[in-house]
């Protein structure tokens, strides 16, 4: 066999990155713009809802801004975890010809959301900078937390994909899944990050930190939005979570890979 | 392991055959319910040993299904073995499948770029291959054009290129080179026959004997799953050609033999002109057939006619002729004669064929002995020569 070092497999992942941008903005006119527009659009959508029509929205300073540093991490999320989910089934034709670690798939699925995350954070700062929000000493935390949730993801994603190949009913399923969890999740409201309260019953709060991305939405308002430090339990939750995902994850997915070569 | 060298030990494989599959997790619910569901063991692959030594060129035949292109994919480490040990030293090409790293949207160079790293080239290696590349496979003009518009043979040209761009200890190749057109099909091999002159290794899964007769020296047959022979080419490829034509044939043309035996044939062998017998025949080689013919007539039985005659393996008559027909003298027999009838055949389609024999009288009038459908023969192409040629040899005391 062909092994495989840390420098191929480098080339390897850089190339499975570079080519998913490449093929993504392929004949787009605004091409990579487009990383920006779509949280734009999604913001533009959420605040006239959360302020003109259901009006909690109005309760939080700068509600769009609010939005942002929530929506970006989410689409990060939602978006690396519909291309996970079938980064298998799709290249199905390479991985049955050519011996490659096939974890570099949804790894570099990940990986090339993950660029489009850091790249729109940089505008997004600017902004909350020329807002008056400017971030604190905990903005050097950003990278720890990021790193984390991006670990979360790969662990979650690879998961998706194994599952995929099984059962195609996991793709639908994580459609589904994706939108409850959107809005059980602190990304149009806060749980306790910025000083507002928004969720009343205290059993509700903690029932909703135990969701996995909970932590890591706290952290992004904390850390972009208010510029203060996250609270404790978010990094507890962030980084207990990443551990379980990864773990979960790559067992799975290496005592799955022989079988699904000869399933695919 | 030596770069180049293979070893399977006891290998086998099974995979996992639904008969009727749940894809979807309703499916499984209700099968939870209702064990109808048949999941059955189907074993590709069953203790298969062999070994191959740097530089050889292996044949892998055999019928669909009977393990070819799973041995492919447990080598080029795609597949992992159930049970035993496969062992490969060195790097690896394999043609497996050509150009399935390409996106459709990207340009040829583009696609070129980004699959290099898949056959574990990196950037500057590439970008220095890829003039070479997109020459050997005519296609300079249209590397900067998205690939979808590509002709099926311009893709799979591409993804030969690239695949062999490498250079490889071990090359893998599965049935892949209908590429494009006859002339291409020609540069591949030309490509392929570079690689074993330069004494790499190569694994060859075809159905075309032909091109399994002029590239390789060795063959493993396999038959459900199992090693049925393994040796030279030539002897494993009789062996296989002659089971397909006892599975296939027999029951349209079997052997059948009539006659007044006033004259017959006591012994029939068929050789080659170095006095080896042989059932296959290179084209251009002569098939010399060695016979005793014995009588129990009284005295010498004057002016029979001996005559010959090529079948395809479904009776078709190819060539039927006789020394009286091509103006050669006539035989006499006494009670025990030898004979020899030396045949040169323009072979244009190589394959098996069966030899028939006769024995005459000039009139037509008796049959004395016919053999009809009696010997299995086959006919391949030309041997390259040499296969192979020594490039460096060194001795050393250490």
């Amino acid at each position: 066999m062909t092994d495989w070092n840390i420098s191929r497999l480098r080339l390897l992942m850089e190339s499975l990155v570079s080519k998913d941008l490449k093929v993504r903005y392929k004949r787009s006119v605004l091409g990579f713009g487009w990383f920006l527009l779509k949280p734009l659009f999604s913001m533009i959508v959420y605040y006239f809802a959360f302020t003109r029509i259901l009006r909690f929205g109005g309760a939080i300073p700068h509600f769009s801004l609010f939005l942002l540093t929530g929506l970006l991490p989410w689409n990060f999320f939602s978006s690396s975890l519909s291309a996970t989910t079938s980064s298998l089934l799709d290249n199905h034709r390479l991985i049955r010809s050519i011996h490659f670690p096939r974890m570099c798939l949804p790894v570099a699925e990940v990986l090339a959301n993950l660029i489009h995350l850091l790249l729109a954070l940089v505008v997004l700062e600017a902004v909350l900078i020329i807002f008056g929000h400017t971030p604190g000493l905990s903005i050097i935390l950003l990278i720890p937390a990021i790193l984390l949730f991006t670990v979360m993801t790969i662990g979650a994603g690879m998961l998706l994909s194994i599952g995929n190949v099984f059962y195609r009913d996991v793709k639908q399923f994580v459609e589904v899944l994706l939108l409850a969890w959107f809005y059980a999740s602190p990304i149009i409201y806060p749980l306790d990050s910025i000083g507002v309260q928004i969720i009343e019953s205290p059993g509700l709060l903690q029932i909703l930190r135990f969701n996995p991305v909970a932590g890591f939405m706290e952290i992004m308002h904390s850390i972009l939005y208010t510029g203060t430090w996250p609270a404790a339990w978010c990094w507890i939750s962030l980084s207990a979570w990443s551990v379980v995902f990864l773990i979960l994850g790559s067992v799975v997915f290496r005592k799955a890979e022989p079988v699904v070569v000869k399933e695919l | 392991m030596k770069p180049g060298a293979i070893q399977m030990e006891n290998v086998s494989l099974a995979y996992r055959l639904y008969h009727d599959r749940a894809v979807t997790l309703r499916d499984t619910m209700l099968n939870l319910f209702n064990r109808s569901t048949k999941m059955e063991l189907f074993t590709a692959l069953e203790g298969v040993t062999f070994s191959v030594e740097p530089g050889e060129a292996l044949a892998v035949i055999g019928a669909n299904g009977a393990g070819k292109s799973t041995t492919l994919k447990l080598l080029a480490g795609i597949y992992e073995p159930s049970s035993g040990i496969t062992e490969t030293g060195g790097r690896i090409a394999s043609l497996l499948d050509l150009g399935v790293g390409f996106h459709p949207d990207l340009t040829g160079e583009e696609n070129l770029m980004l699959n290099g790293s898949l056959i574990g080239l990196n950037r500057n290696a590439m970008k220095n291959l890829i003039p070479e590349i997109a020459e050997f496979a005519e296609l300079t003009r249209f590397m900067d054009t998205p690939v979808k518009y590509y002709s099926d043979g311009m893709f799979m040209r591409l993804g030969f290129s690239l695949a062999t761009a490498v250079d490889p200890d071990i090359l893998l190749i599965d049935e892949v080179l209908a590429v494009g057109d006859a002339r291409f099909q020609e540069k591949c091999y030309e490509r392929i026959w570079d690689f074993r002159k330069n004494g790499k290794t190569i694994i060859f899964v075809s159905h075309d004997m032909n091109a399994v007769a002029k590239l390789c020296t060795r063959a493993i047959w396999l038959n459900d799953g199992r090693i049925q022979m393994d040796g030279e080419v030539e002897a494993v490829l009789s062996g296989y050609l002659e089971g397909v034509r006892k599975k296939h044939d027999v029951a349209t043309v079997s052997p059948k033999e009539w006659g007044t035996r006033e004259v017959w044939f006591d012994s029939v062998t068929l050789r080659n002109v170095s006095g080896t017998p042989a059932r296959i025949f290179r084209k251009g080689e002569k098939i010399i057939v060695d016979a005793v013919i014995k009588t129990h007539l009284p005295g010498t039985v004057d002016g029979v006619v001996s005559g010959f005659s090529l079948h395809r393996p479904d009776g078709e008559t190819i060539i039927g002729t006789n020394n009286l027909e091509m103006n050669e003298p006539l035989l006499s027999f006494n009670e025990s004669t030898e004979i020899s009838i030396e045949i040169m055949l323009d072979v244009e389609e190589p394959g098996s064929y069966i030899l028939g024999l006769a024995l005459t009288d000039p009139l037509a009038r008796k049959d004395y002995h016919w053999l009809e459908f009696f010997y299995p023969i086959t006919l391949l192409d030309a041997r390259i020569d040499p296969p192979l040629r020594l490039s460096n040899v060194t001795w050393k005391q250490c």
